[in-house]
């Protein structure tokens, strides 16, 4: 896939190291990624990658190197400021989908919107948009217990992209849907990236969601053995 | 297979997490044993404050085979030469006795009474007990001036020193608990004279018996008799039989003989028929303690069961993953049933060991009240006993089984499959309309409950057993049906979520509640039910005793002795002295009153002997149904008459126009009722006639209380002031005074009730916390997600308070509807077949709200201090 012809930074990652104990899970890793661009992280597990994406949506802090958000550091905000960046800036795509369970499909779509105290009546029209875009205008009252994995993984992405954030952390987001699931959510998230402009980390085994990413980095152990 | 596999997880999980956590497991068994403590201190406290009821002729005896009592009143010393005469040649001895009670004289000016320490004069045959000393006696010397007696110059022996005590004068011996050096001398009050007297020395320990209280004192039978004007009576005869290979045998014959020489002239008792006395006197007001105190283990019961269903959340990948590795259910089920049983065990052991402690203040609280309305006890320490510290031990176990079981059930029965699958969204918890339709079923089946009488007792009470049980049904039943209302409250709160994420999130929990939201609600609706379904019985209680002193206490001064502080305490006032104190210049009118105990049907009552005349002109009387005409007021027409307390006629099933057959020293009386009387100062039940008739019957013309109506000019605290300084054995209370010791009476009666209800509360509050606890540790992947999209850690922990805030306040909707039913239930069923007591029904709205409002203030505030918590716990890490 080309690259965006004119990429601003998004996010940037310099020299990130973090250890668990003994265990250094990432060493001195560096990347970069622009608006509108896709990075797929790939590698065996207990690589790393997971933890990467943690560092850079702040759910975990490195212990050396630095992380910046559009221009934020990441690593210097306390735990409120984080909360912040994350509501403004970053959306974020679970394996398991993570939908709240009590709320609705069109509510769990709606609660970024609610946190960025976004007004009622544009909330209504945001997430009816959404529910349309992805397909999901008929299961807006369902509870995610009453949705497949697909259109679950679909009110996933629409949550994450409501809120129009400048960053996507995508964590194995076809890793529990079928083959054909996976490709539509894949070819989906691709569509709204290229529409929206905004950057994706996806963190993946898979070699068909890796190659449907503008770039790759693969970790091992840590570290960055192939990429930019 | 089972059991070896059971004994490895305890082995190596079990303990080994209790191991990690030691703190969670200290507060889960710290919490058990704060249950079992509230049950074991009250019963400590119960079997200390009834077993201080002992015979206190023990002391001296060892133990008597018999008693013989007059129904009422006194014994004439006459009885003795027909009692040896009936005898003859039997191998038994005879031991009369006269016992009063005395107070320690005090130098107080003030109008403010502050309760007197009373003591037992028991005034016993020195010359007969000493007959006894050489075989009864374990230190020797027996009365005489013992070792660490004033003026003691060694141990005295011998019949030339017995004598010389003997002779020396009124004197008295005081126990070895009452002071390690008695006293030369000792101010006491009997009747209205302070005397003072000789200590001789100390109570010997006869050999089997009990040591002698600090509160006993003893002496020559004819000195006191001499003291307190019973020359010629006596209060009771006791007989010892020979031990020996006949002694059962004799003990039979003795019993039967004394019933047939009484003629009913008497009352013969065992020392087991007596303690029994005072143990049915007692058993109603007792029973309702240990009902309370019951419920802090109920509510305790109900954190086990929180705490380990947290712990079974907890640890469900564990158990997944021994389930995936080949472990039966069987094994997990008797695994977690062990933990319960280890916590139970643990928590069995603090509870006995505080409730002990506990005991020791209980004790006090509980004995002022039985002293207050039963009889006079003197205990201040609570004594505990292997069975007792068994049976706290087997409750903390069988109640941490208990609330164990469904966890463990839950544990057992985890799906390795489903858990340690992360796809699984927890489904949300959904209401059952079988668990609505069981909450109605239960409160319709209470409503029935309310309706049957209560069952009687053996020997004597009643007990409210399906008012009890309708209590419970409508708590049960009310906690089932506030699961409901929990999504109607998220309902009607809608708007609230859309203007605000943390309040969606709390809403759509709230919305469709899970097993343990619902348990929350019940428990906390059950502790605020029962608090404040309490305080309404107070209040009710409290407005209608205000009620009956307004109508009730209408003379300005109230006299008593100081030595008659307790329900049965006799302390008579001398004809002469109620004749100074009516001769008062400021005095207007007096009303004399003459209370004694009364064997009626089988159980003691008080005979009161008024001036009914003065009393009804002075609107004296709080009726519950009036006499029809005035013939009970003339003592020309009221020979036959009685008036009876509310209590009695509960009791004994008597209305106006029964008649009552009182034995007295003149005959039996066949007395008809006239009217029935409030009397909310006496519950064992109260028969009253004319003093006119009193004086008639026992030949006798003193009174036990004198009230005096002063004249319009008069000061009451002035001439309560100069009366006072006449006679410092006086009690002597103003009205206000005594309005205030009636009200302060009943406070401190209620006192221990209240520790009670608030410790259940505290521990329902305790729950909401585990409760969201483990509902937090249920969501942590929610937690996390809810992170990632951007909450901070004030909105996550607001999300946790506003749905501890729904819980509570649907608890305390639920709770204070529940406490309206719960008052109207203790009002007018439970503490009518109890008591006997008619109560109007005032209901606290500023207490209830004040109640409402702090328990849902704690639990938002608790709820958030968890959300902050839960804030904060690690986010899941996936390599």
């Amino acid at each position: 896939m080309a690259l965006p012809s004119s990429s601003i930074p998004v996010l940037t990652v310099c020299g990130v190291s973090k250890s668990y104990g003994a265990r250094r899970v990432l060493d001195r890793v560096s990347l970069a990624v622009g608006s509108g661009e896709s990075l797929a992280l790939t590698g065996p597990s207990g690589s790393g990658k997971t933890t990467l994406l943690n560092c850079i949506g702040g759910v975990d802090r490195p212990d050396e190197g630095t992380i910046t958000v559009r221009e934020e550091p990441v690593q210097a905000l306390d735990s409120d400021a984080l909360a912040r960046l994350r509501r403004t800036h970053i959306g974020t795509i679970f394996q398991f989908f993570h939908l709240l369970p009590t709320l609705t499909a069109a509510e769990n779509i709606e609660l970024p919107l609610q946190l960025l105290d976004v007004s009622a009546p544009e909330r209504k029209v945001r997430v009816a948009k959404a529910l349309d875009r992805m397909r999901l205008q008929q299961r807006a009252d369902a509870l995610p217990g009453e949705l497949s994995g697909g259109e679950q993984q679909r009110v996933a992405i629409a949550r994450a992209l409501v809120h129009r954030p400048a960053l996507i952390l995508a964590d194995e987001p076809t890793g529990n849907l079928d083959s054909a699931n996976g490709a539509n959510i894949l070819g989906l998230l691709h569509e709204l990236i290229a529409e929206t402009g905004i950057a994706l980390v996806l963190v993946t085994h898979s070699e068909e969601a890796a190659a449907s990413c503008h770039r790759r980095i693969d970790l091992r152990d840590g570290r960055i053995v192939a990429g930019p | 297979m089972s059991v070896a596999v059971t004994r490895l997880l305890f082995r190596r999980f079990t303990l080994r997490h209790a191991k990690l956590a030691p703190r969670s497991t200290a507060l889960l068994v710290g919490i058990l044993g704060l249950g079992v403590a509230v049950f074991v201190s009250i019963r400590l406290a119960n079997r200390a404050a009834v077993s201080s009821f002992a015979n206190f002729t023990d002391v001296l005896t060892g133990q008597s085979d018999f008693t013989i009592q007059a129904p009422a009143g006194t014994l004439p010393e006459s009885v003795l030469p027909e009692l040896r005469a009936a005898l003859g040649a039997r191998p038994v001895d005879i031991i009369p006795l006269v016992e009063e009670t005395a107070a320690q004289a005090r130098l107080e000016t003030r109008s403010t009474p502050a309760r007197p320490v009373t003591y037992t004069l028991l005034g016993v045959d020195l010359i007969s007990l000493a007959n006894l000393a050489g075989e009864r006696s374990a230190d020797g010397g027996y009365f005489q001036q013992g070792p660490g007696a004033p003026g003691s110059r060694g141990a005295g022996k011998g019949a030339e020193e017995f004598w010389k005590v003997y002779t020396a004068g009124p004197q008295l011996w005081v126990s070895r608990a009452f002071a390690a050096v008695p006293p030369a001398t000792l101010d006491l009050v009997l009747g209205e004279n302070v005397r003072t007297l000789r200590v001789a020395g100390v109570i010997p320990t006869a050999r089997g018996a009990p040591p002698a209280p600090a509160t006993l004192m003893v002496l020559d039978l004819p000195q006191l008799q001499a003291l307190v004007g019973k020359v010629g009576r006596l209060d009771r005869v006791e007989f010892l039989v020979e031990s020996g290979p006949r002694a059962t045998e004799r003990r039979a014959e003795l019993g039967a003989l004394l019933e047939q020489v009484g003629h009913g002239r008497w009352t013969v008792s065992t020392p087991t028929t007596h303690r029994e006395s005072a143990e049915t006197m007692t058993r109603a007001f007792r029973l309702n303690l240990t009902i309370l105190s019951l419920i802090a283990l109920l509510v305790g019961l109900y954190l086990i069961f929180q705490a380990l269903d947290g712990a079974v959340v907890r640890r469900r990948t564990e158990i997944a993953i021994l389930r995936s590795l080949g472990v039966e259910e069987r094994s997990i089920l008797l695994a977690w049933l062990a933990e319960s049983a280890l916590i139970g065990l643990l928590g069995g052991a603090v509870g006995v060991l505080l409730g002990w402690i506990a005991a020791q203040f209980a004790v006090r609280a509980v004995g002022e009240t039985v002293n207050a309305l039963y009889f006079a006890t003197t205990v201040h320490a609570a004594g505990l006993r292997p069975g007792e510290a068994a049976l706290g031990l087997g409750l903390g176990v069988a109640a941490s089984l208990a609330a164990g079981w469904w966890p463990a059930r839950m544990a057992a029965r985890t799906a390795p499959a489903q858990v340690l699958s992360r796809a699984a969204a927890p489904a949300p918890g959904r209401s059952r309309s079988s668990e609505l339709g069981l909450g109605i079923g239960l409160i319709l089946l209470g409503t029935g409950l309310c309706r049957l009488p209560p069952v009687p007792l053996p020997g004597f009470g009643r007990f409210p057993l399906a008012g009890y049980a309708a209590a419970l049904a409508w708590i049960f039943g009310g906690g089932l049906v506030c699961g409901w209302i929990i999504p109607a409250l998220a309902h009607a709160a809608r708007a609230l979520g859309r203007r605000w994420a943390p309040a969606r999130i709390a809403l759509s929990h709230l919305r469709r509640p899970s097993g343990r939201h619902r348990l929350a609600v019940a428990a906390l609706h059950c502790a605020v039910g029962m608090a404040a379904g309490m305080a309404i019985l107070v209040t009710s209680f409290e407005q209608t005793v205000r009620g009956w002193i307004d109508h009730t206490l209408q003379a300005d001064l109230y006299i008593g002795s100081e030595a008659g502080a307790s329900g049965t305490a006799q302390s008579f006032i001398s004809v002469a002295a109620m004749d100074r104190l009516v001769a008062h210049p400021a005095v207007a009118a007096s009303a004399r009153l003459t209370l004694l105990p009364l064997n009626f049907e089988g159980v003691t009552i008080t005979l009161a002997g008024a001036d009914l005349a003065v009393q009804h002109r002075r609107g004296a009387f709080a009726w519950v149904r009036p006499p029809p005409d005035e013939a009970v007021w003339e003592p020309t027409r009221n020979a036959a008459l009685a008036l009876v307390s509310e209590a009695f006629a509960e009791r004994f099933h008597r209305a106006v126009g029964a008649t009552v057959r009182v034995a007295t020293p003149a005959g039996a009386q066949t007395l008809t009722i006239a009217g029935i009387f409030a009397d909310y100062g006496n519950e064992r039940g109260t028969i009253m006639v004319d003093r006119a008739q009193l004086r008639k019957w026992f030949a006798d013309d003193r009174a036990t209380h004198v009230s005096l109506w002063l004249k319009p000019a008069a000061d009451a605290e002035t001439v309560r002031a100069e009366l006072r300084r006449e006679f410092p054995g006086l009690a002597i209370y103003t009205n206000v005074k005594l309005r205030a010791e009636v009200l302060r009476i009943f406070r401190q009666t209620f006192g221990i009730t209240y520790a009670l209800e608030i410790i259940g509360v505290l521990v329902a509050v305790v729950g909401l916390a585990l409760t969201l606890t483990s509902v937090l540790l249920d969501r942590r992947e929610e937690l996390t997600t809810l992170r990632a999209l951007g909450f901070d850690r004030h909105e996550l922990a607001s999300a946790a308070a506003l749905e501890g805030a729904g819980i509570a306040t649907t608890a305390v909707a639920g709770g204070l509807t529940l406490s309206l039913a719960l008052g109207w239930l203790l009002i007018h069923v439970i503490n009518k077949q109890s008591f006997g007591w008619t109560l109007s029904f005032g209901v606290p709205w500023g207490q209830l709200a004040a109640v409402g409002a702090s328990v849902v203030a704690t639990g938002i505030l608790v709820s958030y201090v968890v959300g902050r918590w839960g804030a904060n716990l690690p986010a899941d890490r996936e390599e």
